[in-house]
């Protein structure tokens, strides 16, 4: 059943502690949200991305063929022709990309003392207040926690949109 | 040293903003990636993205991750063709180079840009420093009565990422640099997720997302006030907007309806409603999305918190904004709002607002290569090949890791550098305000973006 609008949230706050929702996924779940949201492209990672066949690569086999491909001999700028031969810095940078988490490992940053400053020091602090709760349908104040999943709605039309398509997302 | 045509290169995430010294003074902008457009038919590099003619589900390789180099081939793509005569017609032996890189920037990715710029082009010299470190070489703190502020504090808003940086006496203090997990790129991908939720499927529309986000979002001076004001009524109501998304024909990259536009059948209409400040919000309120950082204003506080407590007041007062996420209309207005409440009461709290906050860097670069001691900061080529990246880390003196085992690593104290005031053709402008900077009277910035 419904809440009715206009109940006060500080009661649905009180509440939100005898939900079924494990407190762990929603965290997980927030945690891949974000991951989500820092993608470059939605539908494939782009680092399987080289050059389609129309552009004079080569075809594609397998993520695996692709690997050691690169792109940035596909063009030639020089009007004389002449390519000359990059050293072996340069050749491993092209040909073994890292991703940050590798080079964040790698560069040893970890082990510096804490009041060192680095990329891993430098975030921001922590929120000191609970969040304010917003409508995942529709932006608007979410004065109400869904009961298997969580996630925060403002009124009954909200609610059943969000039991139609939102909750079928939430995490196992 | 003679003076060599110097390249300016600074190389953000999304966009490129470079040139020349003796070229024009406005730089050229470069998207930052490798771009395959499927209804071109076409993969584009770097510079070539101009003449894509179809941005419908534009597919993105950038050399950038969360802020940081790491796909070299993507990366030099896209320098290739910078360099090449398709745009600023680089004879690198015979140049010097100044280039940007990530705050904090990995000392192991550091070495691959000195590898890049002399084992790759052959660069004869080069600098590499933060974009922040330049803006004291430029004149956006600049009043005509007034030398270069010898404390500012800047708000970097890019897009990966937000840095406040403060600067004491033209040096950056990293110990007090603060960092929000939230840009350009994490905006416009929220902003696809309402929409497709909500409207339309736009997940693969990146770049017509991003166009939106850039004609539409606005920073809510009253937050309270402009959610209740959509939600009377979703469709017509003082915020609501409607975008034409493109159609691929006459309207390539879409636009917000006009009162006089009329709309056919085939066109597809965007609302932007609360979406218009919801998006942009987390800026200001990262927990919005369940991030779990303070917000701008907060980070702002706490960097000045970690700074020497006599001089913090001359950092509330000379705030600047730069990077293109500080665009937004209503950006400082909020800011300024939400900083007089978190400054000390007898503090100003004073924001600079860069005109061109996505250029402010390059031209400030500009002006530094223009002092004819720049090459004193520069490592050259021959310098490089006597003892490799060790000449870069012995020399660059803006951000390097701390090596000693974290001995005076919180504290390290920028080197002094020459104020700007020493400059023989400035050496008459008044000193800089010694107090909280009660003595200045400017309050607001120059100018606001309009629209
Ligand atoms: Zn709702
Ligand atoms: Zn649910």
């Amino acid at each position: 059943m419904a809440p009715k609008r206009g109940r006060p949230s500080r009661q649905t706050k009180a509440s939100t502690s005898q939900l079924a929702v494990d407190p762990e996924i929603v965290v997980k779940r927030t945690r891949r949200h974000l991951e989500e949201l820092e993608r470059s492209n939605y539908s494939e990672p782009s680092t399987a991305f080289t050059l389609a066949e129309d552009d004079g690569g080569e075809p594609s086999k397998s993520a695996r063929g692709r690997a050691r491909q690169t792109i940035s001999d596909k063009r030639n700028y020089d009007s004389n022709g002449k390519k000359k031969k990059s050293t072996m810095n340069i050749r491993t940078a092209l040909l073994y990309r890292k991703n940050l988490s590798t080079l964040i490992d790698e560069s040893g940053i970890a082990n510096l003392p804490s009041n060192a400053p680095s990329y891993l020091t430098a975030v921001t602090l922590p929120p000191r207040e609970p969040p304010r709760l917003l409508c995942s349908v529709c932006g608007y104040w979410g004065r109400y926690k869904c009961k298997k999943c969580a996630l925060p709605y403002c009124d009954l039309n909200c609610q059943s949109v969000h039991d139609e398509t939102r909750c079928e997302r939430r995490v196992v | 040293m003679k003076s060599l045509p110097t390249v300016v290169v600074d190389n953000g995430a999304a966009t490129i903003k470079a040139g020349l010294t003796d070229g024009d003074s406005e730089p050229r902008l470069v998207a930052n990636a490798v771009v395959r457009s499927r209804g071109d038919k076409t993969t584009y590099f770097g510079h070539e993205f101009e003449r894509c003619r179809d941005y419908s589900s534009l597919h993105f390789r950038l050399p950038f991750e969360k802020g940081y180099l790491v796909d070299w081939d993507a990366q030099k793509a896209v320098w290739d063709g910078l360099f090449s005569a398709e745009v600023l017609s680089v004879n690198a032996p015979e140049s010097s180079l100044l280039i940007t890189e990530p705050y904090f920037n990995l000392p192991n990715v550091q070495d691959v840009y000195d590898q890049f710029v002399f084992e790759e082009y052959e660069f004869h010299s080069y600098y590499r420093c933060t974009p922040a470190s330049l803006i004291p070489r430029g004149d956006m703190f600049t009043d005509p009565f007034l030398a270069p502020p010898e404390c500012m504090l800047l708000v970097d808003a890019g897009f990966s990422f937000t840095h406040v940086v403060p600067i004491l006496n033209g040096s950056i203090v990293w110990s007090a640099v603060k960092r929000i997990d939230v840009g350009g790129k994490l905006l416009t991908n929220h902003l696809k997720e309402l929409t497709s939720f909500r409207q339309w499927n736009m997940m693969d529309e990146t770049y017509i997302m991003n166009n939106v986000k850039e004609s539409c979002c606005f920073i809510s001076t009253n937050y309270n006030r402009d959610l209740e004001t959509c939600r009377l009524d979703p469709k017509k109501n003082a915020i609501v907007q409607e975008y034409i998304l493109p159609d691929f024909a006459t309207n390539r990259e879409g636009r917000i309806r006009r009162q006089d536009d009329i709309v056919s059948d085939g066109d597809q209409i965007l609302f932007m409603n609360n979406e218009r400040f919801v998006v942009p919000e987390i800026i200001f309120r990262p927990d919005d999305i369940g991030l779990q950082q303070v917000g701008l204003p907060a980070t702002i506080a706490h960097s000045i918190s970690l700074l020497p407590e006599d001089i913090q007041g001359l950092f509330w007062a000379n705030i600047g904004l730069i990077g293109g996420s500080t665009k937004f209309p209503g950006f400082r207005e909020r800011l300024a709002a939400e900083l007089r409440s978190l400054a000390p009461v007898d503090c100003e709290v004073a924001i600079y607002q860069s005109q061109e906050p996505i250029t402010e860097c390059y031209r400030s670069a500009l002006a530094f290569v223009q002092e004819p001691d720049f090459q004193e900061y520069c490592v050259t080529r021959a310098e490089y090949l006597e003892s490799g990246s060790n000449a870069c880390r012995r020399k660059f003196k803006d951000w390097k890791l701390v090596d000693e085992k974290g001995k005076g690593a919180a504290v390290r104290e920028p080197a002094k550098p020459k104020p700007r005031t020493e400059d023989p053709e400035e050496s008459d402008a008044s000193p800089p305000p010694k107090r909280g900077g009660r003595g200045r009277t400017r309050t607001t910035s120059t100018s606001t973006r309009k629209r």
